[in-house]
């Protein structure tokens, strides 16, 4: 076993050997290799930003309900309260409501309705459930309730951003896979040329009683650690557009009195794109590789 | 050691380079197998080493009938043999010491083991002071003897060599010869392919002639 690790061991530290003697071929592929995948990874941390930051609009989809005028409102709201699927409520008086609508419109006291005050109470629901269809459910079981005149919902604003973010899910998967495919054939063709170069060499070991597998092990390494290098430098690139990107959110979070910043990935996924660069590489050395001892080019 | 029946290999191109050939060469032996060019001297080392497959006939080799080894013991049954090559063949952007070392990384020994059988192996060819050189560096009788080290530092059987001397002159063909008495002195079987006169003649050794890919000489 011992002997076993050394000789990989031996394998990859030529491998990276290799690397050192052509360093701008190695940089160009592994550049090249990083762009491709910072394309899918970039569009998936886009994607959950956005989503962050429309549940930070609208936070769990929120349900006004406009109270019937002349109704107890005290009794309406406990009845809105032991509604299943109701996380929680949050009471606006017909008085709150208009100070709050004279502060935020920017007009004086009375000045935009006179003595009369005609808001009705509205009772802010928050539901258990955000997904379009308990909302929906919700709505309709909030709207039977006596003493409610109107609901109104944010669930056409609900669907239609969640059908974007699927929309935008559904494209990183297929960008995903395309670049995946383009990363395997990178390498793979890479990998095709490495072997043609290496034809005398792999002659030789053939002749000394070298096996398929001891043929294949040095561009199996290398295919690798190129796709693991060129996911590393997928995520350097993104982290470099990201801190781009922070500054004008700041000046964009100054004007709206607002508090966000963009996220990269956390712990766990950049481990996950490098392991993808990595077996991706491994995958495209493969099939190169294996192509080229099957048809007896080496 | 080694035993061909009625051997006959066409190549696709419609040549026919060997036509029924027949020899055994006994373990512990050393031989000579001469003739002209295109006689098929080549041909037949090349299916003793199973780098071309005969069209017909047997070849068995240190017991293997290579008509039914198994493409994945193809390996381990070249591990029984080392070759030696006119041009070498050597790996010149690796040292002279991981030259000789590659059959012995191919077969898995440990590191330690390499080290000392292939200062061994360099010792004996007078080579042990280069091991840190690289094949473009030495000279061509230097680089012969880097690939005979190579052939024989996994302790082999049986010793081929195709024209090992083709390149050198006669001083250094005969240290490469006499070479490979010694090792044959030590009980490897040795089959050299060789048209230099001169080295069979001084060798005492028997003598298999091929002409036109035919047998001249009964074996």
């Amino acid at each position: 076993m011992k002997a076993y690790l050394a000789r990989h061991l031996q394998v990859f530290m030529r491998t990276i050997g290799d690397f050192t003697r052509s360093p701008a071929a190695t940089l160009l592929t592994v550049v090249m290799i990083g762009v491709t995948m910072v394309l899918p990874a970039g569009l998936y941390v886009g994607l959950v930003n956005l989503q962050r930051l429309s549940l930070g609009w609208q936070p769990h989809g929120s349900l006004s309900v406009y109270l019937a005028k002349g109704m107890a409102d005290t009794g309406v709201v406990a009845a809105i309260r032991r509604i299943p699927g109701v996380a929680a409520v949050r009471y606006i008086s017909p008085a709150q409501g208009l100070r709050e609508f004279e502060t935020a419109s920017g007009l004086g006291a009375g000045a935009a309705f006179g003595r009369r005050n005609p808001l009705p109470g509205v009772a802010v629901v928050t539901p258990a459930d955000s997904t379009p269809g308990s909302v929906a459910r919700l709505a309709g079981r909030l709207k039977a309730l006596p003493g409610v005149a109107h609901v109104q919902s944010n669930l056409v604003w609900i669907e239609r951003l969640d059908a974007a973010l699927a929309l935008g899910r559904r494209m990183v998967v297929i960008l995903a896979l395309m670049l995946g495919l383009a990363l395997v054939l990178i390498i793979g063709n890479t990998t095709r040329a490495a072997v043609a170069g290496r034809t005398a060499e792999i002659a030789v070991v053939r002749l000394v009683g070298g096996t398929n597998a001891f043929i294949r092990r040095p561009f199996l390494y290398a295919g690798a650690l190129t796709g693991g290098l060129g996911a590393l430098c997928a995520l350097l690139l993104l982290e470099v557009a990201l801190a781009a990107l922070n500054g004008p959110i700041a000046a964009l979070d100054r004007a709206y009195g607002a508090r966000y910043q963009l996220s990269g990935l956390d712990f766990d996924q950049a481990l996950g794109l490098l392991g993808l660069g990595a077996l991706l590489g491994w995958l495209g050395a493969r099939i190169a590789i294996g192509r080229a001892l099957r048809a007896g080019r080496v | 050691m080694i035993e061909l029946k009625h051997v006959f290999k066409r190549y696709p191109l419609g040549t026919e380079a060997l036509s029924d050939v027949g020899f055994a060469v006994a373990k512990g032996e050393m031989v000579f197998l001469t003739g002209p060019s295109g006689a098929g001297k080549s041909t037949v080392l090349k299916l003793i080493c199973l780098l071309e497959r005969p069209t017909r006939g047997q070849i068995v080799v240190n017991g293997h009938d290579l008509g039914r080894l198994a493409p994945r013991r193809l390996p381990f049954f070249r591990r029984e043999i080392g070759v030696v090559f006119q041009d070498n063949r050597l790996l010149n952007e690796r040292t002279v010491f991981d030259n000789v070392a590659l059959p012995l990384v191919v077969a898995g020994v440990a590191g330690d083991d390499i080290r000392k059988r292939v200062l061994a192996a360099l010792d004996k060819v007078g080579l042990r002071q280069r091991e840190r050189s690289f094949p473009p560096a030495l000279s061509g009788g230097e680089q012969q003897r880097v690939g005979i080290a190579r052939a024989l530092v996994h302790r082999p059987a049986l010793l081929i060599a195709d024209e090992p001397t083709g390149n050198l002159d006669a001083a250094l063909s005969d240290d490469i010869i006499d070479l490979f008495r010694e090792f044959n002195d030590h009980g490897v079987t040795v089959l050299i392919a060789t048209h230099d006169l001169r080295q069979i003649e001084r060798s005492r050794k028997r003598v298999i002639r091929l002409g036109e890919g035919h047998m001249v000489n009964a074996p």
